[in-house]
């Protein structure tokens, strides 16, 4: 498993359009700062955060995504893991694995990379207020792993590249949720605090209240268990197709 | 044996794939599965490598037959060459080298120079098909295994890529002695590498047999077509020629193959009318076709 994780860094990180991509997104963001900064003040970096880091489960994750999951899947790659006497099962954590290093790694440099600006307009950036960015960025980090854990059912099920990328961005606009929520609301259900986005929101206000509770963390474990467990399933199951 | 499956049966519903397909693979062959496009190859081979299920036998890896996943990590293969087009060949097997943990020096270079791939920066997706193609065989060999499984590796090659191919696996099998195990619907091209040859053909084995067997009954011959049969037929019997068939007014001749000039003169010299003399060789694709039943491509 370890040598699979090594081979797959190497290979996401020979990826130059990851350069590419977050050169484009890190200059965007930059412009949209210098747009915007007549708005700013000492207040507003969490608000704004939370206006922009909303994006970044599709910008960011959607990206990972595909460098992750479907470059197996167009360049077949899974049929030479398989082949290899690789273990579905270990396919599967690796793949998770990487997801979870990559998210972190971004988010853990995204409230960072926010304040820096903040700090280079000339405002000043309090330690709460770096803390709530943070909470937030951790909210964002955790939806992008549900998500791309979910969608990685598809990956395995379909073993189609573009039909599993539009699940994946379905499910990070937000699309999915709601018609679930709607549907769930037409029979007089509520879900809402059931969904991912429900559950991040409420780990996210104990982060900066009182502290996390259990049991939307044991939701959150659970998102994760099922989806990881789901798509080792369906692909032991699943055939290569080629 | 190297590689061996007994009855080995894979379904999709009611249709089989392969049924009861029992191959012996010795250590040391090159092993040329010969079908036609859907004849159960690629099935063969994804059974083989774990991609598909098996219905029903058993397959036996390098004396491996309960954990199968160990024995394929033994293995090497090409069942379509699967790199990623934003790597280059280099980038490509470095990746694989660390899928496999193989840590050797310089084992990425020599493969590459066996490839002819050397120096070539330009990213998978640009490359022609026989690069492709001979990047996949690398890939193939990079651990070197004991057992190389290559799906139709020179299909969609010019002829100048298929020569090269070729010399890959001969060079490779020298340098090793590594068992191959190749498909192809070339048969020409099967029949200047493969040392045993299986015939497959929907989803049957129907025979494995050696090169050296192969071309005895493949052997040339001599076919002679005359005006009057009794007439040659009582020339050649005087020249002790053993006539092995005869079919309408043609004479088939199994001896005294380079003896052409003085067969044609003989039954010149006694009035029989000559129409055409010209020595015949039954090829793999012959036989193949006769095998199967006659009447169909490969």
């Amino acid at each position: 498993m370890f040598k699979l994780i090594r081979g797959e860094l190497y290979r996401v990180l020979h990826k130059k359009s990851l350069y590419m991509y977050f050169g484009i997104l890190t200059l965007g963001y930059v412009l949209l700062a210098i747009m915007r900064s007549g708005g700013f003040n000492n207040n507003s970096v969490v608000g704004d955060a939370s206006n922009l880091f909303y994006l970044t489960p599709a910008l960011v994750g959607g990206f990972l995504f595909s460098a992750i999951y479907t470059d197996d899947l167009n360049s077949k790659n899974l049929i030479t893991l398989i082949g290899y006497g690789l273990r579905k099962s270990n396919i599967v954590i690796v793949k998770m694995i990487l997801t979870a290093f990559f998210v972190t790694v971004f988010f853990g440099l995204l409230p960072l990379f926010h304040s820096a600006i903040y700090i280079g307009f000339g405002y000043t950036v309090a330690a709460s207020q770096l803390a709530a960015v943070y909470a937030l960025s951790v909210k964002y980090l955790l939806t992008t792993l549900v998500y791309i854990g979910i969608s990685s059912i598809v990956v395995y099920g379909s073993q189609r590249p573009t039909f599993s990328f539009v699940s994946y961005i379905l499910l990070a606009f937000g699309v999915i949720g709601n018609l679930l929520a709607m549907a769930a609301h037409m029979m007089n259900l509520n879900i809402s605090d059931y969904l991912i986005s429900g559950i991040t929101d409420q780990i996210n206000v104990g982060m900066l209240g009182d502290g996390v509770p259990l049991l939307p963390i044991i939701e959150y474990a659970a998102y994760i268990i099922i989806s990881s467990t789901l798509a080792t399933i369906i692909f032991n199951k699943k055939e290569m197709e080629f | 044996m190297i590689l061996q499956t007994h009855e080995l049966t894979k379904k999709y519903g009611e249709f089989h794939a392969l049924n009861a397909v029992s191959m012996t693979v010795q250590q040391g062959d090159i092993y040329g599965l010969v079908g036609r496009n859907g004849a159960g190859k690629t099935t063969f081979f994804k059974c083989v490598m774990g991609l598909a299920a098996l219905t029903g036998g058993t397959l036996e890896i390098n004396g491996e037959t309960a954990n199968l996943n160990a024995a394929r990590q033994q293995m090497g293969f090409m069942i379509t060459p699967s790199f990623f087009p934003y790597l280059n060949a280099k980038e490509n097997l470095e990746y694989l080298c660390r899928v496999k943990g193989i840590n050797e020096i310089g084992k990425v270079k020599w493969l590459l120079k066996i490839v002819g791939l050397t120096g070539v920066k330009k990213p998978f997706k640009a490359f022609s098909l026989g690069m492709k193609q001979r990047l996949g065989i690398a890939g193939a060999l990079l651990t070197s295994p004991p057992i190389v499984v290559l799906d139709e590796p020179v299909n969609g090659l010019d002829p100048q890529g298929i020569i090269d191919i070729r010399e890959v696996i001969k060079t490779v099998h020298t340098a090793t002695g590594a068992t191959f195990l190749i498909s192809s619907h070339i048969l020409a091209e099967l029949d200047l590498v493969a040392t045993r040859f299986g015939f497959i053909e929907q989803g049957v084995l129907l025979k494995e047999i050696s090169h050296k067997e192969l071309h005895e009954q493949t052997k040339k011959s001599l076919v002679v077509e005359v005006g009057h049969v009794q007439k040659a037929q009582a020339v050649l019997q005087s020249l002790q020629i053993e006539i092995a068939s005869v079919n309408n007014n043609r004479l088939t001749l199994n001896t005294h193959l380079d003896k052409s000039n003085e067969i044609a003169r003989a039954l010149v010299g006694r009035g029989v009318e000559l129409y055409d003399l010209h020595r015949q060789e039954t090829t793999l694709e012959d036989y193949f076709i006769r095998l199967i039943g006659g009447g169909k491509h490969v």
